[in-house]
């Protein structure tokens, strides 16, 4: 009976459900919801005059809708994404998915920047960094900022790969230096 | 007494190369750079020898690459050999001439000179006047000035020439110059003149320039029997210089090679500036492209080759080898400011002053550590989230690779045992889970955490958790699949160092106040807490 109780509290949702709902379906379910409340398993709280049941992954998603402060708390103790284990799991996999996007546009970036390279190097293959964002900006409808921030990352992340140059007006910064200049080795 | 026993620093300390500092080269990129000028050259004189230079006899040679990577440095370890490779070298650092007229480039040129390259062209061209005065040509005589009474007191012609080389002596600048203008051109006879008075005069326009460069080459060959090596180092898109190598490569300065050193801007500066000069670079005969010079492994072999240099104890063997080169290249993955040959020497040459005062036998972690605040204070190791000081990183970094899945464990079982100290979460019994730990997180969420490298076991790990927590975080040192319920966490080597180190701290009791913070930011980057 536990688990059917259980299931019918998780259910209801971060409204809960009515304590008097529960007692017309279990009859003499007050033992257990004493136990699982001990157990931290469900919450019992007053609203208004009658009482209402929530699991605690609900429990914790009413409070942090309906009272700031305890919004507020958890915010500070564990960071915004994780208000609630749900919002937690939930927010994780969104960060997951983003930065599988993120690797899966860095690799399209890649092979985009090393198309790049290869047409408009000299014979030593450097070319300017502001040749090679100007046409991928235009292109790939890139800000500047954002070609630069994928630019420096994939250059760091493939040293061996990538040799930058000072000098130039623009490009990713090394030791303090603009360096104009990238080639691919 | 240095590390490894050595009498003196290895390492030069001046920003720049210096002529003397060039006499080590090391690092496989630098070495066939060298061989490639050496071969040029070796072509050249082979082509040369035994007649008259032509305008055909003339080589282009292009050094290109970033600043510090060690372009001048090659240029003056090649001058320094000249005297084993039959060449006569001029070195120019075309950015120490302003302004840069035809007279100022030529005087830098004479000057890039060694004085030994003079006396010797001066010694020979005296001893072809005393050959031609013996063989009683009237001038000649009169050029060395050998009068009558030279004669009648015994003084001998040869006698004679060696006074004038020794400077006890003159010449006649007069017959000379009557001399000079029946065997040799103008511009021959007045580069001549000047080697033999100590005294060049001025010139005044690119085609005198030209003219002096030639006469130097041809008479370079003719009485010493080698070509001429002009370095142009740091040349770029300043029109005077562009002027200048334009006109000596249309030219063809005989029996001499033209190296020009330049990097991707100054190079891309000259293509946009005079595309036909930059297309005479395009075609010169020996692009010397240093790529990879600043490539971890190019810097440690170029660390390493100072050393050995000096190491007159064989104190330096294959194992001290083998240890600094991985400390080097830990260095330079970790610093990208000392991704380059004269950043990573200078902090060698401190390290290498630290090892003295600390008595050291080796270039240890500690004196790399030790060099670096003093070189650059402030400097920290990149993403490093418990602020491990640079010789903790090092130590650690070189024996991360040998790291067990064990110690691993253990350090993230030690990082929530810490995150359950400080109350961020409850470690919860794991029971027959296959999983590494259970706990619960500050919001009462069921925690699994499992630490796999292995595809296989994460099926398992994942069917069997699925149900009976709340979330399931994978931790993992490869690239594996998600399965779909687990938060992936790729433990990369920057995470693993600062796991170990804190594991080191934690055990041995060492946790300080100001590390709860980043151990606890450490648990958050793992989604431990």
């Amino acid at each position: 009976m536990a688990k059917d109780i259980l299931q019918r509290i998780v259910s209801s949702g971060i409204k809960g459900i009515k304590k008097a709902d529960l007692k017309k379906a279990y009859k003499d379910c007050d033992n257990m919801l004493e136990r699982l409340e001990k157990n931290g398993q469900v919450f019992i709280e007053k609203k208004g005059t009658a009482y209402f049941v929530w699991s605690k992954e609900n429990y914790i998603g009413y409070l942090t809708q309906n009272d700031p402060r305890c919004k507020l708390v958890l915010d500070m103790v564990t960071g915004p994404s994780q208000s609630t284990a749900k919002k937690a799991h939930t927010n994780l996999r969104e960060a997951q998915t983003i930065s599988n996007d993120f690797t899966a546009r860095n690799n399209d970036f890649q092979t985009i920047f090393n198309k790049c390279l290869n047409e408009s190097g000299t014979s030593m293959g450097w070319t300017s960094f502001d040749k090679v964002r100007e046409k991928i900006c235009d292109i790939h409808n890139l800000s500047k900022e954002k070609f630069y921030t994928l630019a420096s990352d994939l250059i760091d992340k493939n040293r061996e790969r990538y040799e930058v140059s000072s000098g130039g007006q623009e490009g990713i910064i090394v030791r303090g230096l603009v360096h104009g200049y990238v080639r691919n080795v | 007494m240095y590390a490894y026993r050595l009498e003196t620093n290895p390492y030069p300390s001046s920003p720049t190369p210096t002529q003397m500092d060039a006499k080590i080269l090391g690092g496989k990129r630098h070495k066939e750079a060298k061989s490639a000028i050496l071969e040029c050259i070796k072509e050249l004189h082979g082509k040369v020898c035994g007649r008259d230079a032509a305008t055909g006899d003339f080589r282009v040679i292009t050094v290109i690459q970033d600043v510090g990577s060690g372009k001048t440095h090659l240029a003056l370890h090649i001058k320094n050999l000249q005297g084993r490779h039959n060449i006569a070298c001029s070195f120019v650092d075309l950015s120490t001439i302003s302004p840069k007229t035809m007279s100022s480039i030529y005087n830098a040129i004479l000057k890039g000179f060694e004085n030994e390259f003079f006396v010797q062209l001066r010694a020979k061209f005296l001893e072809y006047l005393q050959e031609r005065a013996e063989q009683g040509d009237n001038i000649a005589k009169k050029a060395i000035d050998y009068t009558f009474v030279n004669k009648l007191t015994g003084l001998t012609i040869k006698e004679k020439v060696n006074d004038i080389i020794k400077g006890k002596e003159q010449v006649s600048v007069a017959h000379l110059n009557t001399f000079l203008h029946q065997r040799l051109n103008n511009f021959e006879s007045t580069f001549i003149k000047s080697v033999i008075t100590n005294s060049f005069s001025s010139i005044s326009n690119l085609e005198e320039l030209i003219g002096m460069m030639s006469s130097i080459s041809k008479l370079t060959q003719r009485f010493l029997g080698k070509i001429v090596l002009f370095e142009m180092d740091e040349f770029d898109g300043n029109k005077e210089s562009i002027e200048f190598v334009k006109g000596i490569i249309n030219a063809h300065i005989p029996a001499s090679i033209l190296l020009l050193i330049s990097t991707p801007s100054g190079y891309i500066e000259v293509q946009n500036a005079n595309p036909s000069v930059f297309d005479r670079l395009e075609k010169a005969n020996y692009k010397i492209d240093l790529v990879g010079s600043n490539s971890k492994e190019e810097l440690a072999e170029i660390a390493v080759e100072y050393i050995k240099h000096n190491d007159k104890n064989d104190r330096f063997g294959s194992k001290e080898q083998e240890e600094l080169s991985e400390k080097i290249q830990l260095l330079c993955d970790q610093f990208p400011e000392f991704r380059n040959v004269r950043s990573l020497i200078n902090i060698l040459y401190h390290t290498m002053e630290k090892s003295d005062e600390l008595e050291l036998q080796e270039i240890d972690e500690s004196a790399i550590d030790d060099a670096i605040k003093q070189t650059y204070p402030g400097l920290k190791v990149r993403g490093s989230i418990m602020g491990i000081p640079i010789s903790d990183f090092i130590a650690i970094a070189r024996s991360c690779d040998n790291n067990t899945e064990k110690e691993l464990k253990e350090a993230v079982n030690n990082l929530t045992s810490f995150a359950c100290q400080m109350g961020d979460i409850c470690k919860l019994e794991k029971k027959s889970l296959p999983l590494d730990l259970v706990y619960q997180d500050s919001s009462g969420a069921k925690i699994g955490l499992a630490i796999s490298n292995n595809d296989s076991d994460l099926d398992e790990i994942s069917n069997v958790s699925r149900s009976l927590v709340d979330k399931l975080v994978i931790l993992t040192n490869r690239k594996i699949s998600s399965p779909n319920n687990a938060t992936i966490v790729n433990v990369d080597k920057s995470k693993m160092v600062d796991l170990i180190y804190f594991n080191n701290k934690y055990t041995r009791k060492k946790i300080e106040e100001a590390d709860n913070e980043k151990a606890k930011n450490l648990a958050k980057t793992l989604c431990i807490i």
